[in-house]
Order: C-alpha cells, then sequence, then structure tokens
C-alpha cells in the first residue's frame, strides 16, 4: 500500500510556481530520496507531505486516506530536521517520550518504549542528559528516535545530515540504512547530496525546478540518466556536444567518431549530447591491449589529481574538447605529465546519447 | 573569545585606561545621589543632613511603626502584583501574535500594542482617569492595576519577543508533527523556553509599577495612595527625614529584584 501519495500537487506563491503538478507514491517500507539542488521544490515537498504548507492544487494522501485537509499534528508523521530540533528544556528521555506522553501513552508503556528505541539508537545512557550535552551525531540518533518511537506512518527527513562532518556523515548513512532495514520503516528523505542519495535509497526522486526531472532506482539512476541535468546532477560525467552519423555512431565536439548505444531518439544528423562516466574512461599505457574498447582518441595531458583513492586525469583533446578519466589509485601508477600524449579508451556501452535539450521520453 | 582572554597589549592601551577612568566617573556621578540618601537615612531623628551627625535607625523604626506608612507599602506591592501578572497576561500572547503570526497588518497590531510606551505618560494619565472616572473606578486597587497594566505590557511583549525570536521555530513544528495540538506546543514547548524572558519582562513590570508616580497620582485617592504618592505628597507639606529611609529601602528593592533577574538569566 502506498504511504504517501502526491497526485497532481502543485504550489505557488502568487506567480512563482515553487512545484509544477507532480505526481509520486512511496510504497510501504520504502525508502525514497528526494534529490535536487537547492530551490528545485524538494523541501516545497516535504512541507506539503507534512501539512506545514497547503497545495495550490491536487491532493495528498496519508496510508490510502485522502490527507490533504488534515492538519499537520493529525496526519501521524514523523519528521527529522537538518538542526535536530530536540528540545533544549527537556532531557532526552523526555525529549522521546513527548510524542507519546502527547498521545497519552499510559507512564509504564512510556517508560518501556523509550527505552527500547534508546537501545536502538545505541544510546541508553543519555536518559538523563539535556540535548545541548550531546553531540550532533548523537543529538540526530535522538531526533529519530523520538520519530521511531511513536510508529508513524513514514517518516520524513530535511537534510539530517547537513550538519554534520564527513566521516560522522557516512556513519550516519550506515546507521540509518541500518535501522531502515531492521524495522522496515517508509521514509523520505531529502538531500542535495548526490553520493548520500545513491548510497542509501531505493529510489530517487531527481527534482529540477519544481519538477521531477526523472526518478527510479539508484542504479537505474546512475547508468541510465534520461537527460543531461540527470547525467551532470549524479555522478560526474563527460558530457560532449554531439552529432548524430549515418551508421548510428556520433561525432563529438573534437571531430573523433564514436560508437554509442542506440537509443530511439538519436536518428541520423540530430544534434545530440554525448555522456560517458570518467571510470568508464581508460588510459591506455605502454603494453595495454586497447583492442577490447572500440572507442579510442589521443590527446595531450592537462594534469593529473590524486584524490585519495581515485585519480583524475584530464586530457585535451581537439577544438576545446576536455576528457576526464578517473582510474584507482595504485602505488606505481604514474601521474601524467602535462603535455604529454595520451591515448584513451571505452566502450560503446558506456556512451550514452542524450537529447540535446530536455529529456527522453519512456 | 572566551573565557575573558583580553587581546594582547589591552592592558597597556593608555586610551583604554582613559576612557575607563572616565565612564567610571560618569557613572559615580550618576549614582552619587543615590547613595547620599543611604547614610542619610541612618541619621538622627530630625535632621537630613549629609554626612550624618549620628548614627541611627530610628527612621526605619518609624517607617516600620507608622501604619498610614505600611498601609501605602501593601497598596503598592498588591498593585505592582496585579500589574505585573495582568502585563503577563496580555503581554506574552501578545508577543506570540506578533512574532509568530502570519496576517496581514501585523505591523499595526504590533504598533498598536506598543502605543502606550509612545503617548506621554501625563496623557496616558488623563486618559486613563477621564475613562475610569466613567466606571467608578478612581481611587481603587483595581482601577490603578488596569492603569498600570496598560504602561507596563508593551515592555512585558518586547522583552518576550526577543526572547521568542531566540526559540527556533522548528521546536514549534517538530512538536506539531509529533501529533501536539496548538495548545499543547504552546503551553509545553514555547513557554517553558520563554520562562526567562517572562521573568524578566515580569520584573521590570513590577518595578515600573511600584515606583511609578504620574498614572498613580491622577488615579488613587488619600485611602488607596501608592508607596511613591504618598512620599510625593508628604514632601509637598513636611520634609520628613523618614523620606531617606523610603528612599534607602526602595533603592535596595530595585538592588534585590536586578540581582534575582541576573541570577535567573545566568541559571538559563
Amino acid at each position: 500500500m502506498a504511504m504517501v501519495g502526491l497526485q497532481r500537487a502543485g504550489k505557488r506563491y502568487g506567480d512563482v510556481v515553487a512545484l509544477h503538478e507532480v505526481d509520486l507514491s512511496v510504497e510501504e517500507g520504502e525508502f525514497v530520496t528526494l534529490l535536487g539542488p537547492s530551490g528545485s521544490g524538494k523541501t516545497t515537498m516535504l512541507n506539503l507531505i507534512a501539512g506545514m504548507i497547503a497545495p495550490t492544487t491536487g491532493q495528498i494522501f496519508i496510508a490510502g486516506k485522502d490527507a490533504t485537509n488534515t492538519p499537520p499534528n493529525k496526519r501521524g508523521l514523523g519528521m527529522v530536521f537538518q538542526n535536530y530540533a530536540l528540545m533544549p528544556h527537556m532531557t532526552i528521555f523526555e525529549n522521546v517520550a513527548f510524542p507519546l506522553r502527547v498521545r497519552k501513552t499510559p507512564e509504564e508503556e512510556i517508560k518501556k518504549k523509550v527505552a527500547h528505541v534508546l537501545n536502538l539508537v545505541h544510546l541508553p545512557q543519555v536518559a538523563n542528559r539535556k540535548p545541548r550535552e550531546l553531540s550532533g551525531g548523537q543529538q540526530q540518533r535522538v531526533a529519530l528516535a523520538r520519530c521511531i518511537v511513536y510508529n508513524p506512518t513514514i517518516i520524513l527527513m530535511d537534510e539530517p545530515l547537513g550538519a554534520l562532518d564527513k566521516k560522522l556523515r557516512e556513519q550516519m548513512q550506515l546507521e540509518l540504512k541500518r535501522i531502515h532495514t531492521e524495522l522496515k520503516i517508509t521514509m523520505l528523505y531529502v538531500t542535495h547530496d548526490q553520493e548520500e542519495a545513491l548510497t542509501m535509497s531505493d529510489r530517487i526522486v531527481l527534482l529540477n525546478d519544481g519538477r521531477i526531472e526523472q526518478m527510479g532506482p539508484p542504479e537505474e539512476m546512475y547508468f541510465k540518466p534520461r537527460s543531461v541535468f540527470a547525467a551532470d546532477f549524479l555522478g560526474s560525467s563527460n558530457i560532449w556536444d554531439a552529432t548524430i552519423e549515418s551508421d548510428g555512431g556520433a561525432t563529438i565536439k573534437s571531430g573523433d567518431k564514436v560508437k554509442i548505444k542506440s537509443e530511439a531518439f538519436a536518428k541520423p544528423g540530430a544534434k545530440a549530447k554525448i555522456m560517458v562516466r570518467p571510470e568508464n574512461i581508460n588510459v591506455i599505457r605502454q603494453g595495454d591491449d586497447e583492442s577490447r574498447f572500440e572507442n579510442r582518441v589521443s590527446g595531450k595531458a592537462i594534469d593529473t589529481l590524486i584524490l585519495g583513492g581515485v585519480i583524475k586525469h584530464y586530457v585535451q583533446l581537439a577544438n576545446d574538447t576536455v576528457i576526464i578519466s578517473q582510474e584507482l589509485t595504485r602505488s606505481g601508477r604514474r601521474s601524467l605529465t602535462p603535455g604529454q600524449d595520451v591515448r584513451l579508451a571505452w566502450r560503446p556501452d558506456d556512451t550514452l546519447p542524450l537529447p540535446a535539450t530536455g529529456k527522453m521520453e519512456g | 573569545m572566551g573565557g575573558g582572554e583580553k587581546p594582547v597589549g589591552a592592558a597597556m592601551n593608555p586610551w583604554g585606561i582613559f576612557s575607563t577612568t572616565v565612564a567610571w566617573f560618569i557613572l559615580l556621578f550618576l549614582m552619587l545621589p543615590s547613595f547620599v540618601v543611604v547614610p542619610m537615612s541612618f541619621g538622627g531623628k530630625f535632621e537630613m543632613m549629609f554626612p550624618p551627625t549620628t548614627f541611627d535607625t530610628i527612621l526605619y523604626e518609624r517607617f516600620f511603626s507608622t501604619g498610614n506608612w505600611i498601609a501605602t507599602t501593601i497598596t503598592s506591592f498588591k498593585v505592582a502584583i496585579g500589574a505585573t501578572v495582568l502585563a503577563l497576561l496580555l503581554g506574552v500572547p501578545a508577543a506570540y501574535g506578533i512574532v509568530r503570526g502570519t496576517y496581514p497588518g501585523k505591523k499595526i497590531v504590533a504598533l498598536f500594542l506598543l502605543s502606550p510606551i509612545l503617548v506621554p505618560v501625563i496623557v496616558l494619565a488623563l486618559g486613563m482617569y477621564l475613562y475610569l472616572a466613567s466606571f467608578k473606578a478612581t481611587g481603587t486597587d483595581f482601577g490603578l492595576i488596569i492603569a498600570h497594566g496598560v504602561l507596563t505590557t508593551p515592555f512585558v511583549i518586547v522583552t518576550c519577543m526577543a526572547g521568542l525570536r531566540h526559540i527556533d521555530p522548528n521546536l514549534e513544528t517538530a512538536a506539531t508533527i509529533m501529533g501536539a495540538s496548538v495548545m499543547q506546543t504552546f503551553f509545553k514547548v514555547t513557554l517553558p523556553l520563554l520562562k526567562s524572558a517572562m521573568f524578566a519582562g515580569g520584573l521590570f513590570a513590577f518595578l515600573m509599577s511600584f515606583d511609578e508616580v504620574v498614572v498613580a497620582f491622577f488615579i488613587t485617592e488619600a485611602s488607596t495612595m501608592t508607596l511613591p504618592v504618598k512620599m510625593y505628597s508628604s514632601i509637598k507639606w513636611e520634609i520628613s527625614p523618614i523620606l531617606a529611609a523610603i528612599s534607602s529601602l526602595l533603592t535596595f528593592l530595585s538592588l534585590v529584584v536586578c540581582l534575582i533577574g541576573a541570577a535567573a538569566q545566568k541559571k538559563s
């Protein structure tokens, strides 16, 4: 059953459209991420579901019932905020007990439930402390416990890890994922961080300018983007202007001819964009067999950057075209000397044609 | 820069020493008249002199043993407490409406509610007198509580508005989404977090009402006089040295109230 559904729900403020009419349905136990740059409408969507703002058009369903006009305190949702929003005047115990007290749960049950969820987030020892005595990561775990404790239909999360540093963020991603899998809670997660979206989601909803650009499982979003925006926003990519040839290949801006994956829209003569992920582009070194890659180009090295686990090569092709290749860092794998001649090669399967503007249908 | 650290060279700066000294002298100049009263209050029965020639607590004994003075003091306390309660009851919800509300004309409502600060006190006093007279409420404690409530409410509104602006609205949103009604959110989240602002505003309202003269002079009668009004009228008829003792006590009261306020601020 769909736990949350939007049906042609849209929001405008005067002439400004914050969210065009969108449809979305989140299934029970699903982890759905709303991903997009700031101003793309993801927070508007979240607030529509939470009931903090009313839609201009369309309807909102929660647990199968029309909740368009239900006030936020009657929707039975949970929400985790970026700044935690724990009550500073209450102890951790009282914070977690708050939603139960509002529901007039008996005291005995409150004690049991609070202890249980604090265990679940690995914080049984902090019950008597005040929020300000806890670290950011701990506070966010308490905020999550405060939601889990009353078993809401869905937990909404508004960039919950945005205020944490990188290491802690990665740790919390795993923690959230563990709790989601263990309890099978339905979660709707808002972020502008594509890596976070790829790591955690069952399904990603990519928003752009108040519209849903594309949605699907992370793999599909990454490997089969349907627009330049999607290709560019998720992961890094090489994107070049190109013309589709009569033999089904394409000539990219540098003048090189490459073979591409066939797509219905890519008719001969059409202007298109060609996208290749940097990790699919191989630097051909002496002794490497380049014959297994059908697409090959030559250029001059611009620079090499070592980013810890991966290494990025920037190579200049003809006609001001730059190509980025990404490899795993290995000891003995040498950087390219600026100006040196480089051969690069990749497979046609990794060469995706995209419409020059807008997105592919289907 | 925490921990009271001083920037390098701050202690040596001659301008710093100069301006600090000037500031202290100005403070002393402003405070001296109040402190002169204190030694005077321990002088003898018939003199109001500085420095006093004798040490005596007779003036205090007089104050505490004169029924008239005690009665006015009690009236003052009654009125000040009443006005404080009234100001809090009106001011806290008003501040909430101004800060959190989203309705057209909010600025005008705010300006209207704060207007007693802008109107000259004497105009307010006259208006209050005429208004309360039409209800036959002049000369009653109740009337004065109403008048002082009008006078002090804006100050409670201002402190509570500042307090509310410091409370993260997400806390209220979180409470609402967790299922709390508007009332539950207000009483369990907003109000506890507003406590120190309310306390500060309340203390301020109390002190303002307690030593207010102009409005009280218009509205009270001989039987319902407050302490400042009685002091003023007694200075007109006879310059009783007992006033020095009362002044000292009032100064002491203000000091205590301010210290309590500061302590409460520190605790929160």
